[in-house]
């Protein structure tokens, strides 16, 4: 029984490492290299065939539902890999070079390492760029590879706000206004003096934020990179995160509930926080039964634009279906499907113009009559645009974990940086650490 | 007609096959290729490329790792020790004559064991929760303390609950292993000293014990192979303050599974392999000299 971890770990790196052995030179398959695909001169009909995706994201198969809708004779097979298991099944068939899927899905966390691989087509040559001219910057940077080509599009922006409870908003902040919220919360100082104000007139029942994690969510991408030219660089402006989190937790600003923990969900969902730094796409954590949640929520405007996760979606070098991949990719970059996905599932669109199309008419259920767009297009403009790079988010990763063990110990920002020297190297000796 | 001949006709081998076919793929095909891996840098991206003992030096100077190997060894004697007391104590308790429904007990001590140790890590975490955890619910209601314990704030209360979830899912086991051994000890034995005058200690202390080791024995052994690869439980818990219940097999999880630093995670494999077969050897030598010296054979 306790073996069998350890065995299996062993046993798929070895079925890695053998069909990487037959990986051959199959690589040719691939048609249409480095051509412009020329699809828009040909109307959804002409299109035939099977296209198989990869992903880890239930959602595409409603999105594979509408491309075919619109592409009558083709049929697309979406397969869904939930968990952290997708990244590694991807990389074995990739590895073996069979049975890989012509479209396969990147999540924003570790896509930096697939994207300028060999095998990852170059979309730049299809005529991508196009695709993705107006999209948000940031969106579009992060789907860039080294030289600035497009090697990966998604379809949709992850912009994160604060959601605020509405009853207990005006009990404890005198207005549910998202304006005149997202005035008061503009600053971590703002939000420290509010959240000890909340906590004392609620004789502590009440807490503003749910964790100090808030502060390093909505700020972590407005800092320089961590690796530069292969050394550690320690923005200075990590230490203000750091005092803003620790300030947070010793003035009772927060009520110490893990993000996505399960009193974290409760607290969203019944009170006793008043807001939570969340993703446009964290509705489902919502109970709505007979629509109890119906205007329930407010969203007001964090300090700094950040975003949350992202799907992006790569096509295989070696598909031999490159035309129709590509064309699925084209779909999922228009406005006709952006303005669906929107109305459908809440998502936010990569499109600056749906954007602008939708911010005076979109609402969304939960946020009543809130125009909620204007704040998310406000603050997704607001986020830097970087390449995805290779580690940045792990060794952000590696800050928080220092960080909050700094706090929660009452260790000072030096100590903190010291513990997360140390992980740096034990985990990454190929940076140069001063 | 058979007399000083053994049939070695080739049939024996096809009987034998199927297990060496599946254990050359499964078990040994795997085993040599890590190895092999270990002396490579791969990523899982490009074919291997050799970097000699790169690996191993990078794990000779890998502090987490050597941490991990002391975590791993708190937690396994924060657990075993309570875990094969409860077991032994239960079995014995539960081997005596006038106790009822004995296998019902044997059952339900069993239980835990039936749950897959992921299940029990989260379980775990729940209940230890900071703020909404129901241990801290209960002494907080009980007045014990006035604010809420945070559990995985301290590296030793961490590994502690760390070791709590393996204790309950193995004492169980353990508790069945004893019972086996107890049954096989002679009646007769305990009838003797019974008509001796001895009480109920002096019999386990006398008898039981000594006539266990055997089974204690292979108890001890099986724990420290099991103790040394912990792995699920605290997975599921996380790394803990100052990574303190990072155990030897998550830090080569994390190498190799959430990295992608293939090579290295099979150095870490193999270092754990070579850790594990000390300390098998070790026990078995101690046992050894043990019997030498109480002259049992």
């Amino acid at each position: 029984m306790r073996k069998s971890f350890t065995f299996i770990m062993m046993f798929s790196v070895l079925i890695i490492g053998v069909l990487a052995g037959c990986s051959g030179d199959s690589e040719e398959a691939g048609s249409n290299n480095g051509e412009e695909m020329n699809n828009e001169n040909m109307e959804p009909e002409d299109f035939e065939g099977t296209l198989d995706i990869w992903t880890f994201f239930g959602g595409v198969e409603g999105m594979a539902e509408s491309f075919e809708e619109k592409y009558p004779n083709v049929d697309v097979n979406v397969e869904v890999f939930p968990g952290d298991q997708y990244q590694t099944k991807l990389m074995t068939a990739i590895q073996s070079r069979t049975d890989v899927p012509d479209i396969f899905d990147l999540e924003r966390s570790y896509m930096g390492k697939f994207i300028n691989q060999e095998f990852v087509a170059n979309l730049s040559d299809m005529g991508a760029d196009e695709l993705v001219e107006g999209q948000v910057e940031y969106v579009k940077e992060l789907g860039t590879g080294e030289n600035g080509d497009v090697r990966a599009i998604s379809d949709h922006s992850s912009p994160g706000a604060f959601w605020y409870h509405r009853d207990l908003a005006k009990e404890y902040l005198g207005t549910d206004d998202p304006q005149e919220i997202s005035e008061m919360v503009s600053s971590w100082d703002k939000i420290i003096e509010l959240g000890q104000k909340v906590y004392e007139e609620s004789d502590g029942e009440v807490n503003l934020l749910s964790h100090y994690g808030d502060v390093f969510n909505t700020e972590k991408q407005h800092q320089e990179q961590w690796v530069q030219d292969g050394k550690l660089v320690v923005d200075p402006a990590w230490k203000d995160i750091f005092n803003n989190m620790k300030q947070i937790r010793e003035n009772n600003v927060d009520a110490k509930l893990g993000y996505f923990s399960g009193g974290w969900g409760d607290a969203l969902n019944e009170g006793g926080v008043i807001m939570f730094a969340m993703p446009a796409w964290g509705g489902f954590m919502i109970d709505n039964e007979d629509g109890k949640a119906e205007g329930k929520y407010g969203i007001a405007k964090t300090p700094s634009g950040y975003y949350e996760g992202g799907t992006y979606r790569s096509i295989y070098e070696g598909s031999d279906n490159k035309q129709l991949a590509y064309e699925f990719v084209r779909y999922i970059s228009s406005e006709e499907w952006q303005n669906k996905n929107l109305e459908e599932t809440g998502n936010m669109p990569a499109l600056t113009s749906v954007y602008e199309e939708n911010l005076d008419s979109y609402t969304h259920e939960f946020f009543g009559e809130q125009k909620i767009l204007e704040q998310y297009y406000d603050l997704v403009q607001d986020v830097p645009a970087h390449e995805a790079g290779e580690n940045n988010n792990d060794i952000s990763t590696l800050f928080y974990d220092a960080a909050s063990s700094a706090i929660d110990g009452g260790q000072s920002y030096e100590q903190a940086i010291e513990k997360f020297k140390k992980s740096v190297a034990n985990g990454y000796p190929e940076i140069e650490i001063e | 007609m058979f007399a000083g001949k053994i049939d070695k006709s080739r049939y024996g081998y096809l009987f034998i096959a199927p297990f060496f076919l599946v254990f050359f793929i499964f078990d040994l095909g795997p085993i040599l290729y890590s190895f092999y891996l270990s002396f490579t840098d791969w990523s899982g991206f490009d074919t291997p490329s050799f970097v000699g003992l790169a690996n191993y030096e990078r794990l000779l100077q890998d502090t987490l790792f050597f941490k991990s190997i002391y975590n791993t060894l708190v937690i396994w004697i924060l657990s075993i020790i309570p875990q094969l007391t409860i077991a032994l104590t239960l079995a014995l308790i539960l081997h005596e004559k006038f106790i009822r429904g004995k296998h019902l007990f044997h059952a339900i001590f069993y239980f835990p064991n039936m749950v897959t140790p992921v299940t029990m890590g989260v379980l775990f975490a729940l209940i230890f929760d900071w703020q909404n955890g129901s241990a801290n619910k209960i002494i907080m209601a009980l007045g014990i303390v006035d604010d809420p314990v945070n559990w995985f704030n301290s590296p030793f209360l961490a590994q502690l609950i760390v070791a709590s979830i393996l204790m309950w899912q193995w004492f169980g086991f353990n508790m069945l292993v004893f019972l086996a051994g107890l049954q096989s000890i002679p009646e007769d034995l305990y009838e003797a000293a019974e008509i001796d005058g001895a009480n109920k200690f002096q019999t386990a202390i006398k008898i039981t014990l000594p006539l266990l080791r055997p089974v204690l024995i292979f108890t001890m052994i099986t724990s420290v192979i099991g103790g040394m690869q912990i792995f699920d439980q605290p997975l599921m818990i996380g790394k803990g303050p100052e990574n303190s219940t990072l155990t030897m097999v998550m830090h080569l999880y994390e190498a190799a599974f959430v990295r992608y630093e293939y090579g290295y995670g099979a150095a870490i494999a193999y270092g754990i392999f070579v850790l594990i077969a000390v300390a098998t050897a070790f026990s078995m030598w101690m046992t050894k000299i043990r019997e030498k010296k109480e002259g049992v054979s």
